[in-house]
Protein backbone atom coordinates (compact mmCIF):
# COMPACT_ATOMS: atom_id res chain seq x y z
CA UNK A 1 0.00 0.00 0.00
CA UNK A 2 1.29 3.46 -0.86
CA UNK A 3 1.59 5.91 2.01
CA UNK A 4 -0.53 9.09 1.98
CA UNK A 5 2.37 11.06 3.43
CA UNK A 6 6.00 9.96 3.17
CA UNK A 7 9.14 11.61 4.60
CA UNK A 8 12.37 10.08 3.34
CA UNK A 9 15.35 11.35 5.38
CA UNK A 10 14.00 14.87 5.40
CA UNK A 11 16.01 17.77 6.81
CA UNK A 12 14.94 21.40 6.85
CA UNK A 13 17.48 24.00 7.93
CA UNK A 14 17.02 27.71 8.46
CA UNK A 15 19.81 30.23 8.88
CA UNK A 16 20.41 29.49 12.54
CA UNK A 17 18.50 26.31 13.26
CA UNK A 18 17.86 22.83 11.97
CA UNK A 19 14.10 22.62 12.43
CA UNK A 20 13.66 19.09 11.06
CA UNK A 21 16.60 16.73 11.39
CA UNK A 22 16.73 13.60 9.18
CA UNK A 23 13.12 12.54 9.72
CA UNK A 24 11.62 9.51 7.97
CA UNK A 25 8.00 8.54 8.42
CA UNK A 26 5.04 7.09 6.56
CA UNK A 27 1.37 7.74 7.18
CA UNK A 28 -1.08 5.33 5.55
CA UNK A 29 -4.68 5.69 4.41
CA UNK A 30 -7.22 5.28 7.21
CA UNK A 31 -4.80 6.13 10.00
CA UNK A 32 -5.65 8.75 12.57
CA UNK A 33 -2.39 10.29 13.69
CA UNK A 34 -1.54 12.95 16.25
CA UNK A 35 1.69 14.90 16.00
CA UNK A 36 2.86 16.02 19.44
CA UNK A 37 5.80 18.08 20.59
CA UNK A 38 6.72 21.14 22.61
CA UNK A 39 7.03 24.51 20.86
CA UNK A 40 10.07 24.54 18.60
CA UNK A 41 10.14 20.75 18.30
CA UNK A 42 9.83 20.86 14.51
CA UNK A 43 6.09 20.16 14.35
CA UNK A 44 5.12 23.31 12.46
CA UNK A 45 7.97 22.94 9.99
CA UNK A 46 7.08 19.27 9.38
CA UNK A 47 3.51 20.34 8.69
CA UNK A 48 4.66 23.12 6.35
CA UNK A 49 6.71 20.50 4.47
CA UNK A 50 3.80 18.05 4.22
CA UNK A 51 1.49 20.74 2.86
CA UNK A 52 4.05 22.06 0.39
CA UNK A 53 4.34 25.44 2.12
CA UNK A 54 8.09 24.87 2.52
CA UNK A 55 10.63 22.83 0.56
CA UNK A 56 13.00 20.45 2.35
CA UNK A 57 16.71 21.31 2.48
CA UNK A 58 17.44 17.65 1.78
CA UNK A 59 15.45 14.43 1.53
CA UNK A 60 12.11 13.87 -0.14
CA UNK A 61 8.54 14.60 0.93
CA UNK A 62 5.57 13.12 -0.92
CA UNK A 63 1.84 13.70 -0.52
CA UNK A 64 -0.36 11.09 -2.26
CA UNK A 65 2.86 10.02 -4.01
CA UNK A 66 3.43 13.48 -5.53
CA UNK A 67 5.43 16.57 -4.65
CA UNK A 68 3.27 18.54 -2.14
CA UNK A 69 4.46 21.84 -3.60
CA UNK A 70 2.39 21.06 -6.72
CA UNK A 71 -1.15 22.27 -6.12
CA UNK A 72 -2.61 19.31 -8.04
CA UNK A 73 -1.64 17.07 -5.09
CA UNK A 74 -3.99 19.13 -2.87
CA UNK A 75 -7.18 17.92 -4.55
CA UNK A 76 -7.72 15.20 -1.93
CA UNK A 77 -6.46 17.28 0.98
CA UNK A 78 -8.46 19.33 3.48
CA UNK A 79 -6.70 21.66 5.87
CA UNK A 80 -7.52 23.59 9.04
CA UNK A 81 -4.66 25.93 9.95
CA UNK A 82 -4.25 28.16 12.99
CA UNK A 83 -4.43 31.95 12.82
CA UNK A 84 -6.22 32.17 9.52
CA UNK A 85 -8.63 35.06 9.21
CA UNK A 86 -11.41 34.61 6.70
CA UNK A 87 -11.60 37.38 4.07
CA UNK A 88 -14.05 40.17 4.82
CA UNK A 89 -17.21 41.02 2.85
CA UNK A 90 -18.14 37.37 2.21
CA UNK A 91 -21.07 35.54 3.77
CA UNK A 92 -20.66 32.08 5.33
CA UNK A 93 -22.29 30.37 2.34
CA UNK A 94 -20.24 32.38 -0.16
CA UNK A 95 -17.08 31.46 1.68
CA UNK A 96 -17.93 27.75 1.65
CA UNK A 97 -18.89 27.93 -2.03
CA UNK A 98 -15.56 29.63 -2.77
CA UNK A 99 -13.75 26.65 -1.23
CA UNK A 100 -16.08 24.16 -2.98
CA UNK A 101 -15.08 25.74 -6.29
CA UNK A 102 -11.44 24.75 -5.73
CA UNK A 103 -12.09 20.98 -5.77
CA UNK A 104 -13.15 18.57 -8.53
CA UNK A 105 -15.70 16.69 -6.36
CA UNK A 106 -17.00 19.04 -3.66
CA UNK A 107 -19.50 18.02 -0.97
CA UNK A 108 -22.92 19.73 -1.22
CA UNK A 109 -23.27 23.07 0.58
CA UNK A 110 -26.03 21.71 2.83
CA UNK A 111 -23.83 18.79 3.95
CA UNK A 112 -21.02 21.17 4.85
CA UNK A 113 -23.32 23.50 6.79
CA UNK A 114 -24.66 20.49 8.68
CA UNK A 115 -21.19 19.02 9.37
CA UNK A 116 -20.01 22.30 10.85
CA UNK A 117 -23.31 23.09 12.59
CA UNK A 118 -23.51 26.48 10.89
CA UNK A 119 -27.01 26.15 9.33
CA UNK A 120 -28.36 29.02 11.43
CA UNK A 121 -25.39 31.25 10.60
CA UNK A 122 -25.33 30.60 6.86
CA UNK A 123 -26.16 34.17 5.88
CA UNK A 124 -23.96 36.00 8.38
CA UNK A 125 -20.76 37.78 7.36
CA UNK A 126 -18.07 35.12 7.71
CA UNK A 127 -15.49 37.29 9.43
CA UNK A 128 -17.96 38.40 12.10
CA UNK A 129 -18.33 34.87 13.54
CA UNK A 130 -17.24 34.15 17.11
CA UNK A 131 -14.01 32.22 17.76
CA UNK A 132 -15.66 28.82 18.10
CA UNK A 133 -17.88 29.27 15.05
CA UNK A 134 -14.89 30.54 13.07
CA UNK A 135 -13.11 27.24 13.81
CA UNK A 136 -16.21 25.38 12.60
CA UNK A 137 -16.30 27.42 9.40
CA UNK A 138 -12.65 26.55 8.83
CA UNK A 139 -13.56 22.91 9.32
CA UNK A 140 -16.31 23.30 6.70
CA UNK A 141 -13.75 24.85 4.30
CA UNK A 142 -11.36 21.94 4.94
CA UNK A 143 -14.14 19.42 4.22
CA UNK A 144 -15.32 21.26 1.09
CA UNK A 145 -13.48 19.00 -1.35
CA UNK A 146 -14.52 15.73 0.37
CA UNK A 147 -10.86 15.10 1.29
CA UNK A 148 -9.16 11.72 1.80
CA UNK A 149 -6.63 13.34 4.09
CA UNK A 150 -7.79 15.82 6.67
CA UNK A 151 -5.13 17.90 8.34
CA UNK A 152 -6.10 19.73 11.53
CA UNK A 153 -3.81 22.14 13.37
CA UNK A 154 -5.19 22.67 16.90
CA UNK A 155 -8.77 22.27 15.65
CA UNK A 156 -10.67 22.70 18.93
CA UNK A 157 -8.93 25.81 20.28
CA UNK A 158 -11.65 28.32 21.21
CA UNK A 159 -14.48 25.74 21.25
CA UNK A 160 -16.59 25.18 24.35
CA UNK A 161 -16.90 21.70 25.86
CA UNK A 162 -20.12 20.80 24.04
CA UNK A 163 -18.74 21.93 20.69
CA UNK A 164 -15.55 19.94 21.30
CA UNK A 165 -17.50 16.76 21.97
CA UNK A 166 -19.63 17.29 18.88
CA UNK A 167 -16.46 17.85 16.88
CA UNK A 168 -14.80 14.69 18.21
CA UNK A 169 -17.92 12.69 17.30
CA UNK A 170 -17.70 14.08 13.76
CA UNK A 171 -14.03 13.07 13.54
CA UNK A 172 -14.88 9.56 14.75
CA UNK A 173 -17.44 9.25 11.97
CA UNK A 174 -14.81 10.33 9.45
CA UNK A 175 -12.24 7.84 10.77
CA UNK A 176 -14.85 5.09 10.57
CA UNK A 177 -15.52 6.13 6.98
CA UNK A 178 -11.85 5.45 6.20
CA UNK A 179 -10.49 9.00 6.09
CA UNK A 180 -6.90 9.69 7.06
CA UNK A 181 -6.61 12.29 9.79
CA UNK A 182 -3.50 14.13 10.92
CA UNK A 183 -3.86 16.27 13.98
CA UNK A 184 -1.70 18.52 16.09
CA UNK A 185 -2.98 19.47 19.51
CA UNK A 186 -1.97 20.64 22.95
CA UNK A 187 -4.94 18.77 24.39
CA UNK A 188 -3.54 15.31 25.12
CA UNK A 189 -6.98 14.05 25.99
CA UNK A 190 -7.98 14.92 22.43
CA UNK A 191 -5.00 13.01 21.01
CA UNK A 192 -5.88 10.00 23.16
CA UNK A 193 -9.55 10.05 22.09
CA UNK A 194 -9.11 10.46 18.37
CA UNK A 195 -5.81 8.92 17.33
CA UNK A 196 -4.67 5.39 16.79
CA UNK A 197 -1.10 6.57 16.43
CA UNK A 198 0.91 9.26 18.19
CA UNK A 199 4.15 10.72 16.86
CA UNK A 200 6.15 12.71 19.41
CA UNK A 201 8.75 15.15 18.10
CA UNK A 202 11.49 16.96 19.97
CA UNK A 203 14.51 18.90 18.68
CA UNK A 204 13.57 18.20 15.09
CA UNK A 205 13.46 14.44 15.53
CA UNK A 206 10.86 11.76 16.17
CA UNK A 207 11.31 10.50 19.74
CA UNK A 208 8.31 8.17 19.83
CA UNK A 209 5.93 6.77 17.23
CA UNK A 210 3.33 4.25 18.43
CA UNK A 211 -0.27 3.69 19.49
CA UNK A 212 -1.25 5.91 22.45
CA UNK A 213 -1.64 2.82 24.70
CA UNK A 214 1.88 1.66 23.86
CA UNK A 215 3.34 5.08 24.54
CA UNK A 216 1.49 5.29 27.81
CA UNK A 217 2.66 1.89 29.04
CA UNK A 218 6.21 2.55 27.90
CA UNK A 219 6.65 6.04 29.16
CA UNK A 220 4.04 6.66 31.84
CA UNK A 221 3.70 4.83 35.14
CA UNK A 222 0.38 4.16 36.85
CA UNK A 223 -0.45 4.88 40.44
CA UNK A 224 -2.23 2.46 42.77
CA UNK A 225 -3.74 4.09 45.85
CA UNK A 226 -5.07 2.11 48.84
CA UNK A 227 -5.42 2.18 52.58
CA UNK A 228 -4.06 -0.31 55.08
CA UNK A 229 -4.28 0.26 58.84
CA UNK A 230 -2.26 -2.60 60.31
CA UNK A 231 1.35 -3.01 59.30
CA UNK A 232 4.02 -0.87 57.68
CA UNK A 233 4.20 -2.12 54.06
CA UNK A 234 6.75 0.38 52.75
CA UNK A 235 9.77 -1.94 52.56
CA UNK A 236 7.84 -4.85 51.06
CA UNK A 237 6.34 -2.69 48.31
CA UNK A 238 9.63 -1.07 47.42
CA UNK A 239 11.21 -4.45 46.78
CA UNK A 240 8.84 -5.43 43.97
CA UNK A 241 10.66 -5.15 40.64
CA UNK A 242 7.94 -3.21 38.76
CA UNK A 243 7.66 -0.57 41.50
CA UNK A 244 8.90 2.91 40.55
CA UNK A 245 8.30 4.56 43.93
CA UNK A 246 6.14 4.30 47.05
CA UNK A 247 4.74 7.04 49.23
CA UNK A 248 2.83 6.66 52.47
CA UNK A 249 0.92 9.19 54.47
CA UNK A 250 -0.44 7.59 57.63
CA UNK A 251 -2.42 4.57 56.49
CA UNK A 252 -2.70 5.80 52.85
CA UNK A 253 -0.28 4.39 50.29
CA UNK A 254 0.50 5.38 46.71
CA UNK A 255 2.60 3.07 44.53
CA UNK A 256 3.91 4.22 41.17
CA UNK A 257 4.31 1.17 38.98
CA UNK A 258 5.39 0.23 35.49
CA UNK A 259 2.93 -2.71 35.50
CA UNK A 260 -0.25 -1.99 37.42
CA UNK A 261 -1.75 -5.44 36.68
CA UNK A 262 1.17 -7.28 38.21
CA UNK A 263 1.28 -5.01 41.27
CA UNK A 264 -2.44 -5.47 41.84
CA UNK A 265 -2.13 -9.25 41.64
CA UNK A 266 0.63 -9.20 44.26
CA UNK A 267 -1.27 -6.80 46.50
CA UNK A 268 -4.46 -8.87 46.52
CA UNK A 269 -2.48 -12.11 46.92
CA UNK A 270 -1.03 -10.98 50.25
CA UNK A 271 -2.97 -11.41 53.50
CA UNK A 272 -2.93 -7.64 54.14
CA UNK A 273 -6.24 -5.99 55.05
CA UNK A 274 -6.12 -3.41 52.29
CA UNK A 275 -9.18 -1.45 51.16
CA UNK A 276 -10.27 1.50 49.00
CA UNK A 277 -8.08 0.49 46.01
CA UNK A 278 -7.88 3.04 43.19
CA UNK A 279 -5.79 2.88 39.99
CA UNK A 280 -5.01 6.19 38.29
CA UNK A 281 -2.66 7.95 35.91
CA UNK A 282 -0.70 6.47 33.10
CA UNK A 283 -1.94 9.36 31.01
CA UNK A 284 -0.50 10.48 27.72
CA UNK A 285 0.40 13.73 29.41
CA UNK A 286 2.84 12.05 31.78
CA UNK A 287 4.34 10.04 28.91
CA UNK A 288 4.68 13.21 26.88
CA UNK A 289 6.35 15.10 29.71
CA UNK A 290 8.78 12.29 30.29
CA UNK A 291 9.59 11.83 26.61
CA UNK A 292 10.30 15.47 25.92
CA UNK A 293 12.15 15.98 29.22
CA UNK A 294 14.47 13.02 28.67
CA UNK A 295 15.42 14.42 25.31
CA UNK A 296 16.18 17.85 26.71
CA UNK A 297 18.76 16.52 29.15
CA UNK B 1 -9.65 26.49 -14.19
CA UNK B 2 -12.74 26.05 -12.01
CA UNK B 3 -10.77 27.10 -8.97
CA UNK B 4 -9.74 30.30 -10.74
CA UNK B 5 -13.35 31.11 -11.65
CA UNK B 6 -14.47 30.43 -8.09
CA UNK B 7 -11.80 32.74 -6.68
CA UNK B 8 -12.61 35.42 -9.25
CA UNK B 9 -16.31 35.36 -8.41
CA UNK B 10 -15.54 35.86 -4.71
CA UNK B 11 -13.06 38.63 -5.49
CA UNK B 12 -15.58 40.53 -7.60
CA UNK B 13 -18.25 40.21 -4.89
CA UNK B 14 -15.85 41.57 -2.29
CA UNK B 15 -14.81 44.43 -4.56
CA UNK B 16 -18.38 45.52 -5.26
CA UNK B 17 -19.10 45.50 -1.51
CA UNK B 18 -16.01 47.52 -0.61
CA UNK B 19 -17.04 51.09 0.25
CA UNK B 20 -13.46 52.27 0.69
CA UNK B 21 -12.75 51.10 -2.83
CA UNK B 22 -15.85 52.82 -4.26
CA UNK B 23 -14.91 56.05 -2.50
CA UNK B 24 -11.25 56.18 -3.51
CA UNK B 25 -11.42 54.67 -6.95
CA UNK B 26 -14.73 55.86 -8.38
CA UNK B 27 -16.23 58.75 -6.46
CA UNK B 28 -13.01 60.66 -5.83
CA UNK B 29 -11.79 61.04 -9.46
CA UNK B 30 -15.28 61.86 -10.71
CA UNK B 31 -15.89 64.40 -7.94
CA UNK B 32 -12.48 66.01 -8.45
CA UNK B 33 -13.24 66.25 -12.15
CA UNK B 34 -16.57 67.96 -11.57
CA UNK B 35 -15.21 70.31 -8.86
CA UNK B 36 -11.91 71.43 -10.34
CA UNK B 37 -12.95 71.94 -13.91
CA UNK B 38 -14.18 75.47 -14.57
CA UNK B 39 -13.40 76.26 -18.18
CA UNK B 40 -13.44 73.00 -20.12
CA UNK B 41 -12.76 74.76 -23.40
CA UNK B 42 -9.45 76.35 -22.31
CA UNK B 43 -6.57 75.20 -24.49
CA UNK B 44 -3.76 73.09 -22.95
CA UNK B 45 -1.00 71.01 -24.53
CA UNK B 46 -2.67 70.88 -27.92
CA UNK B 47 -6.09 69.85 -26.65
CA UNK B 48 -8.75 71.35 -24.39
CA UNK B 49 -8.81 71.30 -20.60
CA UNK B 50 -12.01 69.20 -20.38
CA UNK B 51 -10.40 66.28 -22.24
CA UNK B 52 -6.95 66.80 -20.69
CA UNK B 53 -8.26 66.70 -17.13
CA UNK B 54 -10.45 63.70 -17.99
CA UNK B 55 -7.24 61.75 -18.72
CA UNK B 56 -5.66 63.10 -15.51
CA UNK B 57 -8.57 61.93 -13.37
CA UNK B 58 -8.94 58.55 -15.09
CA UNK B 59 -5.21 57.95 -14.42
CA UNK B 60 -5.63 59.20 -10.86
CA UNK B 61 -8.44 56.69 -10.24
CA UNK B 62 -6.60 53.77 -11.83
CA UNK B 63 -3.38 54.48 -9.90
CA UNK B 64 -5.37 54.75 -6.65
CA UNK B 65 -7.09 51.42 -7.20
CA UNK B 66 -3.86 49.63 -8.09
CA UNK B 67 -1.42 51.13 -5.60
CA UNK B 68 -3.71 51.75 -2.68
CA UNK B 69 -6.64 49.34 -2.80
CA UNK B 70 -4.85 46.36 -4.35
CA UNK B 71 -1.82 46.78 -2.06
CA UNK B 72 -3.91 47.00 1.11
CA UNK B 73 -6.04 44.05 0.05
CA UNK B 74 -3.09 41.78 -0.80
CA UNK B 75 -1.37 42.71 2.44
CA UNK B 76 -4.49 41.93 4.48
CA UNK B 77 -4.88 38.51 2.83
CA UNK B 78 -1.23 37.66 3.48
CA UNK B 79 -1.17 38.99 7.01
CA UNK B 80 -4.36 37.18 7.94
CA UNK B 81 -2.90 33.81 6.91
CA UNK B 82 -5.55 33.41 4.21
CA UNK B 83 -2.92 33.18 1.44
CA UNK B 84 -1.17 30.46 3.44
CA UNK B 85 -4.41 28.49 3.60
CA UNK B 86 -5.07 29.03 -0.11
CA UNK B 87 -1.68 27.50 -0.83
CA UNK B 88 -2.94 24.23 0.71
CA UNK B 89 -5.87 24.12 -1.74
CA UNK B 90 -5.70 23.13 -5.43
CA UNK B 91 -5.70 26.85 -6.35
CA UNK B 92 -2.14 27.45 -7.59
CA UNK B 93 -0.05 30.53 -6.82
CA UNK B 94 -0.21 31.40 -10.52
CA UNK B 95 -4.00 31.04 -10.43
CA UNK B 96 -4.22 33.37 -7.43
CA UNK B 97 -2.02 35.95 -9.19
CA UNK B 98 -4.08 35.68 -12.39
CA UNK B 99 -7.29 36.33 -10.47
CA UNK B 100 -5.81 39.40 -8.80
CA UNK B 101 -4.62 40.75 -12.16
CA UNK B 102 -7.95 40.01 -13.86
CA UNK B 103 -9.89 41.72 -11.06
CA UNK B 104 -7.57 44.71 -11.19
CA UNK B 105 -7.90 45.03 -14.96
CA UNK B 106 -11.66 44.94 -14.74
CA UNK B 107 -11.62 47.60 -12.01
CA UNK B 108 -9.33 49.82 -14.11
CA UNK B 109 -11.64 49.44 -17.07
CA UNK B 110 -14.69 50.48 -15.04
CA UNK B 111 -12.91 53.48 -13.50
CA UNK B 112 -11.77 54.79 -16.88
CA UNK B 113 -15.25 54.31 -18.37
CA UNK B 114 -16.94 56.12 -15.47
CA UNK B 115 -14.57 59.11 -15.70
CA UNK B 116 -15.04 59.21 -19.50
CA UNK B 117 -18.78 59.22 -19.01
CA UNK B 118 -18.62 62.05 -16.46
CA UNK B 119 -16.46 64.14 -18.80
CA UNK B 120 -18.72 63.46 -21.74
CA UNK B 121 -21.89 64.41 -19.83
CA UNK B 122 -20.54 67.35 -17.83
CA UNK B 123 -18.10 68.95 -20.28
CA UNK B 124 -19.43 67.53 -23.54
CA UNK B 125 -16.02 66.01 -24.31
CA UNK B 126 -16.44 64.38 -27.70
CA UNK B 127 -13.97 62.22 -29.57
CA UNK B 128 -14.26 59.88 -32.52
CA UNK B 129 -15.18 56.29 -31.60
CA UNK B 130 -11.73 55.14 -32.70
CA UNK B 131 -9.98 57.67 -30.47
CA UNK B 132 -12.16 56.82 -27.46
CA UNK B 133 -11.23 53.17 -27.98
CA UNK B 134 -7.48 53.78 -28.28
CA UNK B 135 -7.53 56.08 -25.25
CA UNK B 136 -9.41 53.47 -23.23
CA UNK B 137 -7.08 50.70 -24.36
CA UNK B 138 -4.00 52.71 -23.42
CA UNK B 139 -5.24 53.72 -19.97
CA UNK B 140 -6.17 50.09 -19.41
CA UNK B 141 -2.94 48.39 -20.50
CA UNK B 142 -0.68 51.16 -19.25
CA UNK B 143 -1.87 50.49 -15.68
CA UNK B 144 0.34 47.36 -15.45
CA UNK B 145 3.31 49.02 -13.64
CA UNK B 146 0.94 50.31 -10.95
CA UNK B 147 -0.49 46.84 -10.41
CA UNK B 148 3.13 45.69 -9.99
CA UNK B 149 3.69 48.47 -7.44
CA UNK B 150 0.49 47.36 -5.68
CA UNK B 151 1.88 43.82 -5.46
CA UNK B 152 5.11 45.20 -3.96
CA UNK B 153 3.22 47.29 -1.40
CA UNK B 154 1.06 44.24 -0.63
CA UNK B 155 4.16 42.48 0.70
CA UNK B 156 4.55 45.11 3.42
CA UNK B 157 3.35 43.91 6.78
CA UNK B 158 1.33 46.35 8.85
CA UNK B 159 2.44 49.46 6.96
CA UNK B 160 0.73 48.64 3.63
CA UNK B 161 -2.08 51.13 4.20
CA UNK B 162 0.28 54.02 4.96
CA UNK B 163 2.66 53.12 2.14
CA UNK B 164 -0.21 52.74 -0.32
CA UNK B 165 -1.71 56.11 0.54
CA UNK B 166 1.68 57.83 0.42
CA UNK B 167 2.55 56.30 -2.94
CA UNK B 168 -0.89 57.13 -4.36
CA UNK B 169 -0.96 60.78 -3.26
CA UNK B 170 2.77 61.34 -3.85
CA UNK B 171 2.86 59.85 -7.34
CA UNK B 172 -0.35 61.65 -8.35
CA UNK B 173 0.90 65.05 -7.14
CA UNK B 174 4.46 64.75 -8.45
CA UNK B 175 3.41 63.18 -11.74
CA UNK B 176 1.16 66.09 -12.66
CA UNK B 177 -2.20 64.31 -12.38
CA UNK B 178 -3.69 66.87 -9.99
CA UNK B 179 -2.02 69.99 -11.43
CA UNK B 180 -0.78 69.92 -15.03
CA UNK B 181 3.01 69.79 -15.48
CA UNK B 182 2.79 72.95 -17.62
CA UNK B 183 1.94 74.94 -14.46
CA UNK B 184 4.77 73.48 -12.36
CA UNK B 185 8.13 75.13 -11.62
CA UNK B 186 11.04 73.90 -13.84
CA UNK B 187 12.45 71.78 -10.98
CA UNK B 188 9.12 70.14 -10.24
CA UNK B 189 8.56 69.63 -13.93
CA UNK B 190 11.88 67.80 -14.29
CA UNK B 191 10.91 65.66 -11.31
CA UNK B 192 7.49 64.97 -12.88
CA UNK B 193 9.17 63.61 -16.01
CA UNK B 194 10.66 60.86 -13.84
CA UNK B 195 7.34 59.79 -12.39
CA UNK B 196 5.58 56.62 -13.69
CA UNK B 197 2.29 58.51 -13.31
CA UNK B 198 3.42 61.18 -15.78
CA UNK B 199 4.70 58.52 -18.15
CA UNK B 200 1.33 56.77 -17.93
CA UNK B 201 -0.84 59.86 -18.57
CA UNK B 202 1.41 61.55 -21.16
CA UNK B 203 0.68 59.07 -24.00
CA UNK B 204 -3.05 59.62 -23.42
CA UNK B 205 -2.59 63.41 -23.51
CA UNK B 206 -0.58 62.94 -26.70
CA UNK B 207 -3.42 60.92 -28.21
CA UNK B 208 -5.85 63.76 -27.48
CA UNK B 209 -3.56 66.27 -29.22
CA UNK B 210 -3.03 63.93 -32.18
CA UNK B 211 0.64 63.28 -31.31
CA UNK B 212 2.29 59.86 -31.12
CA UNK B 213 2.30 57.97 -27.80
CA UNK B 214 6.03 58.56 -27.31
CA UNK B 215 8.54 55.71 -27.15
CA UNK B 216 10.39 57.10 -24.14
CA UNK B 217 7.14 56.92 -22.14
CA UNK B 218 6.91 53.20 -22.92
CA UNK B 219 10.54 52.68 -21.96
CA UNK B 220 9.98 54.35 -18.59
CA UNK B 221 6.87 52.27 -17.87
CA UNK B 222 8.57 48.99 -18.82
CA UNK B 223 11.55 49.98 -16.66
CA UNK B 224 9.33 50.75 -13.65
CA UNK B 225 7.43 47.46 -14.09
CA UNK B 226 10.69 45.52 -14.08
CA UNK B 227 11.95 47.38 -10.99
CA UNK B 228 8.71 46.87 -9.02
CA UNK B 229 8.46 43.19 -9.92
CA UNK B 230 12.13 42.53 -9.18
CA UNK B 231 11.75 44.24 -5.80
CA UNK B 232 8.61 42.17 -5.09
CA UNK B 233 10.41 38.94 -6.02
CA UNK B 234 13.34 39.90 -3.79
CA UNK B 235 11.12 40.66 -0.79
CA UNK B 236 9.13 37.45 -1.35
CA UNK B 237 12.29 35.35 -1.39
CA UNK B 238 13.53 37.04 1.77
CA UNK B 239 10.21 36.26 3.50
CA UNK B 240 10.28 32.61 2.36
CA UNK B 241 13.68 31.92 3.89
CA UNK B 242 12.35 32.53 7.40
CA UNK B 243 10.80 29.75 9.47
CA UNK B 244 7.59 31.62 10.26
CA UNK B 245 6.90 32.97 6.80
CA UNK B 246 4.25 31.47 4.62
Amino acid sequence: MNPVICFDHVTKSFTHTRAVDDVSLKIFAGQSVTLLGPNGAGKSTSIALMLGLQKPTSGRVTLFGANPVRSISHERLGVVLQNVSIPDRLRVTECINLARGFYPHPLPLSTLLHLSGLEADAHLWANSLSGGKMRRLQFALAMAGDPHLLFLDEPTVGMDVAAKHHFWDTLHTLVTAGKTILLTTHDLNEADLISSRVIVMNHGRIVADAAPEVIKTQFASRQIHFSCATTDLLDALQNWPETVSVESRGQHYTISTRDSDQTLRRLLGRPWPIHDVLVTGGGLEEAFMRLTKEETK
Amino acid sequence: MNSIISQWKADLLRTVRDRRFLLISLIMPVTFYLIFIHDGKAAIAGTDWGAYFMVSMASFGVVGAAVNTLGVRLSAERQGGWVRWLRTTPLSAVGYALVKVATQLLISLIIVLVVFLAAHVDQAVTLSTGRWAVLLAWLWIGSVPFAALGVLIGLAKTSAQVLGTLAFVGLSLLGGLLTPVQSLSPTMRTLAYWMPTYRYADPAWNLLAGRSLGLSNMAYLVGYTVIFLAAAAFVQQHLDSHPNAN
